[in-house]
């Protein structure tokens, strides 16, 4: 099993998702934003970069957070992507239209790219569908997993920008779970810390 | 007395701690360009005078761990006649008076509605619905509760009656208003009456705190 970790910038949501015991079970360390230049991420296979952490430490720390990466390991990147902290991934902004189930014909535009991909065999596209707050035109050489009909990619694996392996997703599971919001991000979860920790990435 | 007056007017009332999050941005950005409002950012906390200003204002992205080690300095602050805002769930204890937050099961899309303990400056003409839906969905506005400390008043429940939004006048010298959903002033420039929440809730914090200073001199 990976050993994963996950940046915590202690608000709520973060705190509710991460210490659910069903998902804590899958997290070797949940390291405090403000103590990560004291913590060593040396033992670390993953580390999960939530999408409400405070910006002005992650910039401040990137060269640790990277470290994870450039010796090989895994960064998790969730969420909207407005900074450059991870390279390639080319975010652009969407407005996020969060009434789309409620137009006539609902479609959520997502699909898969690679429905072969071991993902998937944990989580469904419908586990990954709520909405969206931007796309990726991810670097030549990585893999869309999902991605929007006709514009960019909502989730890719990027293994040629750096030594290791960047996950990359617009989506923000641990935010709507967190706040007792969208049932799908329960299920996402459910299945996508699993997959980071023993399957085929 | 000239000292004090040139003082008021170039420290702004209104102090609104940045969580530094993507998603807390917008309102910083906003609350950067108020004249009313001086924003810092949360981990300068311990290091900031809180004594000049009258309303501090703490939303749901900030670091409760850290508003746990300040939470003297709150108190002091509160103490000495100011005011909280704070909008959120509470996990940690650092707000006086207050209990954790606690998720409502829900069992019915109609368990999210919102409803009026009692009429309030704050809500002057917003209608219910208006809180409970959006776009005909229920759920955005609160989705639990924090139980009440003795003796607070009661702005808002959910269906069951699990107070959502209170005012604590007792727990400290000052006022807290408590409200388990996003940020109240924020509720601004909408198509519909909760859009009218912002202005009035800012104008019942600045009477709140000069009805403060009245009950410090009386008693």
């Amino acid at each position: 099993m990976r050993k994963i970790a996950v940046l915590y910038s202690g608000n709520s949501h973060q705190h509710r998702t991460f210490y659910e015991p069903k998902y804590k079970a899958y997290l070797h360390k949940i390291v405090y934003l403000p103590e990560l230049s004291s913590t060593t991420l040396d033992d670390v296979d993953v580390l999960i970069v939530p999408s409400q952490l405070h910006q002005r430490q992650v910039s401040k720390n990137l060269d640790i957070i990277m470290g994870v990466v450039n010796r090989g390991g895994t960064i998790v990147a969730l969420g909207a992507q407005s900074q450059n902290w991870f390279p390639g991934h080319n975010w652009e902004f969407r407005p996020t239209n969060f009434w789309w189930w409620l137009e006539k014909d609902a479609k959520s535009g997502l699909i898969l790219r690679q429905p072969e991909h071991d993902l998937f065999r944990y989580i469904n596209l419908l586990d990954a569908t709520w909405h969206y707050h931007g796309v990726f035109f991810p670097p030549v050489g990585a893999e869309t997993l999902i991605e929007v009909d006709g514009d960019g990619a909502i989730m890719y694996i990027d293994k040629v920008s750096t030594p290791g392996t960047l996950i990359m997703t617009t989506l923000d599971p641990e935010y709507h779970y967190g706040s007792y919001f969208m049932p799908a991000t329960e299920r996402f979860l459910t299945g996508f810390l699993p997959w980071l920790a023993e399957g085929s990435i | 007395m000239t000292n004090h007056y040139s003082h008021d007017l170039k420290t702004p009332s209104f102090l609104f701690v940045d969580s530094g999050t993507y998603f807390g941005s917008q309102t910083t950005r906003k609350e950067q360009e108020n004249p009313d409002t001086y924003v810092i950012d949360i981990y300068d906390l311990p290091s900031y005078d809180l004594s000049p200003h009258k309303i501090l204002v703490i939303d749901g992205f900030a670091d409760q761990h850290l508003l746990l080690q300040q939470s003297e300095q709150i108190r002091q602050f509160l103490d000495q006649g100011n005011i909280l805002l704070f909008s959120g769930n509470l996990f940690l204890s650092w707000l006086p008076g207050a209990s954790l937050f606690v998720p409502k099961t829900i069992h019915h899309h109609s368990d999210y509605n919102v409803h009026f303990h009692h009429p309030h400056p704050i809500f002057e003409g917003v209608e219910a619905d208006n809180l409970t839906y959006n776009k005909g969905v229920s759920g955005f506005f609160a989705r639990g509760h924090h139980p009440i400390p003795h003796q607070a008043e009661v702005l808002l429940t959910l269906e069951g009656g699990e107070p959502i939004t209170y005012i604590d006048r007792y727990s400290t010298k000052g006022t807290i208003l408590v409200h388990s959903g996003s940020n109240l002033l924020g509720y601004s420039m909408r198509s519909n009456t909760s859009g009218r929440i912002g202005t009035q809730l800012k104008a019942w914090l600045y009477e709140e705190y000069e009805q403060i200073s009245k009950r410090r001199i009386t008693s």
